[in-house]
């Protein structure tokens, strides 16, 4: 079979013109629910990956009071080593702390003046076995440890917080789901439209022997054309949003939030399977309509 | 070149389009396939393009049982069945040279290819000078030519009509059946369906008759007119089976010549 480039590019390119509101329709919905499940990839890889940040360096903090003595600071310190839930641990005394309350508190100042290296309470920073124990383990410490202000496990508010970008990347996924159907049945019916533009052709290529892949390709690389087109527009669409969100983690020092920046590395991947995505859904959508509309 | 070997084909729930028809069609021939409106001419046609497949029997083009053809085949075996039709069926926003040259392209032949042979075949029918003209700037009969040229630009070993001057007034058609004949004339065989009267009667060749999806007639060098015509009263038994019933002055032989209850037709009139 010898399907020309030009011929097909050619045929191509007139049909997406002629058929140029229909095609910008399947083109945009791409765009739009593609944006969703690309946004949706990175929210949850970000997340993922400061969730693992903060479960890394901390499972449980141990506050203690400002004025702790150096006999309780240390009867603490015997009674971590005692709990075998606890791998490691960290001590900072009262101007380490303060240098990370700084840190944490960078972006509201007036939090920072109100405190001093000396009221600023010391703290052990430990890693559990197992964070899912830290409720446990931090209990055994809130229950009247003298000298101990309170004892927190990060994954607690991290659980709700993982919650809640599990509910939100279901939603996003779900529209993104619903729209890319959508986008699909527009593809379809935009290439069912082309076909019925052309019927004339189409009857004259059948009659003077024109192969049945020969008719069926410009067609189907239309709706290739447009899943790619829609992906392109929303991998832009990711891609620029990502930069935004880094650009104000950065840009306001929000230090804790510091691993969602993602690595370029990651994005470039999702781009890709966003990319893919619009290409399998742009071939899908010709191929029913070529299989369905066009009697060859 | 063409080979019916007992072909039946029917539409859903009717009686048959085709019934029982064998017969050959050699290489070179000119056939008018003739019959009243819904004989199965068109049948007949769609058959050899295998647009459709025949209930039973065999259909044989160049050597080939078209019906053991793969689906994929069947665009080749087109490429050597030229088409003509009522309807022109040219694209009414290319160019006389593009639709010819549309022709060759589908089919993935070279440029230059393209080039000198629609170049030829424009001035094979007389259109030469036309070929940046568009068809609904043409008369029916340029178009008609245009569509002639489109199907035989390839060099088709059939060329297959379809009541090509069914839309045309008779001084014009007279000019596509020189052309048609033209074309035959190369060697090309031509298989034409058609009503006119006129045309069958003054080209003389063979003529196939076809009544309610059976062959009733086949005559070397034959006119026009039903051969049931004459039988109203056993319409559908063909003329030839009838000659040995002691019809006087019937000939025998289909292809030997005019059959004379044509001449007795005539006669009546």
């Amino acid at each position: 079979m010898a399907v020309s480039f030009d011929y097909v590019a050619k045929e191509t390119a007139t049909n997406l013109w002629r058929n140029r509101m229909m095609a910008l329709a399947a083109i945009l919905t791409v765009a739009v629910s593609l944006s969703l499940v690309g946004t949706a990839l990175l929210l949850r890889q970000a997340v993922n990956r400061q969730i693992g940040q903060w479960n890394n360096n901390v499972s449980l903090q141990i506050f203690m009071d400002a004025s702790a003595s150096g006999g309780q600071i240390a009867n603490v310190r015997s009674t971590i080593a005692q709990t075998p839930q606890i791998t490691h641990c960290s001590y900072l005394d009262h101007q380490q702390s303060y240098e990370q309350a700084k840190r944490l508190l960078a972006s509201s100042p007036t939090a920072i003046e109100a405190l001093t290296p000396a009221t600023t309470p010391t703290v052990f920073r430990c890693q559990l076995r197992n964070p899912s124990e830290a409720s446990t383990v931090s209990a055994t410490f809130n229950s009247g440890v003298p000298g101990v202000y309170q004892a927190t496990s990060p994954s607690q508010s991290i659980r709700v917080m993982q919650q809640v970008t599990n509910v939100l990347q279901i939603i996003l996924l779900v529209i993104a789901i619903v729209l890319l159907v959508s986008s699909l049945v527009l593809i379809l019916n935009a290439i069912r439209m082309a076909i019925f533009a052309r019927r004339r052709e189409v009857g004259v290529m059948k009659l003077v022997g024109a192969t049945n892949w020969f008719i069926r390709v410009p067609f189907m690389l239309e709706g290739l054309v447009q899943g790619l087109l829609g992906a392109i527009v929303a991998a832009l669409i990711v891609l620029l949003s990502n930069f935004g969100v880094s650009y104000l983690i950065r840009h306001y020092k929000v230090s804790v939030l510091g691993s969602a920046v993602l690595p370029t590395h990651d994005i470039v991947m999702t781009e890709l399977l966003v990319v893919l995505i619009g290409l399998v859904v742009g071939v899908a959508g010709s191929s029913v309509a070529v299989r369905r509309f066009l009697d060859v | 070149m063409i080979r019916f070997d007992n072909v039946t084909k029917s539409y859903k729930g009717q009686a048959p389009a085709l019934d029982d028809i064998s017969l050959e069609i050699q290489k070179g021939e000119f056939v008018f396939l003739v019959g009243s409106s819904g004989s199965g001419k068109t049948t007949f046609l769609k058959l050899l393009l295998r647009e459709a497949v025949p209930d039973s029997g065999s259909i044989w083009v160049a050597g080939r049982d078209i019906g053991e053809l793969s689906h994929w085949r069947v665009p080749y075996l087109r490429r050597n069945l030229g088409c003509v039709f009522q309807d022109f069926r040219l694209l009414p926003n290319k160019t006389v040279t593009e639709n010819v040259a549309f022709a060759l392209e589908v089919i993935g032949r070279p440029r230059n290819v393209i080039v000198t042979q629609v170049a030829q075949v424009l001035e094979l029918v007389g259109l030469g000078q036309k070929g940046e003209r568009m068809p609904h700037e043409l008369s029916g009969g340029e178009q008609q030519r245009v569509a002639v040229a489109r199907a035989f630009v390839n060099r088709p070993l059939v060329i297959l009509a379809d009541e090509p001057t069914g839309n045309l007034d008779p001084a014009t058609s007279q000019g596509i059946m020189k052309l048609l004949d033209r074309i035959n004339r190369t060697g090309t065989t031509v298989v034409m369906a058609t009503h006119d009267v006129g045309i069958v009667d003054t080209m003389r060749r063979r003529v196939v008759e076809l009544d309610r999806g059976k062959l009733v007639r086949d005559q070397a060098r034959g006119v026009y007119g039903y051969a049931s015509d004459m039988t109203t009263s056993t319409r559908g038994v063909p003329a030839v089976a009838m000659a040995g019933n002691g019809e006087p002055g019937l000939d025998r032989d289909p292809s030997s010549g005019r059959v004379a209850a044509v001449r007795a037709r005539r006669g009546q009139r």
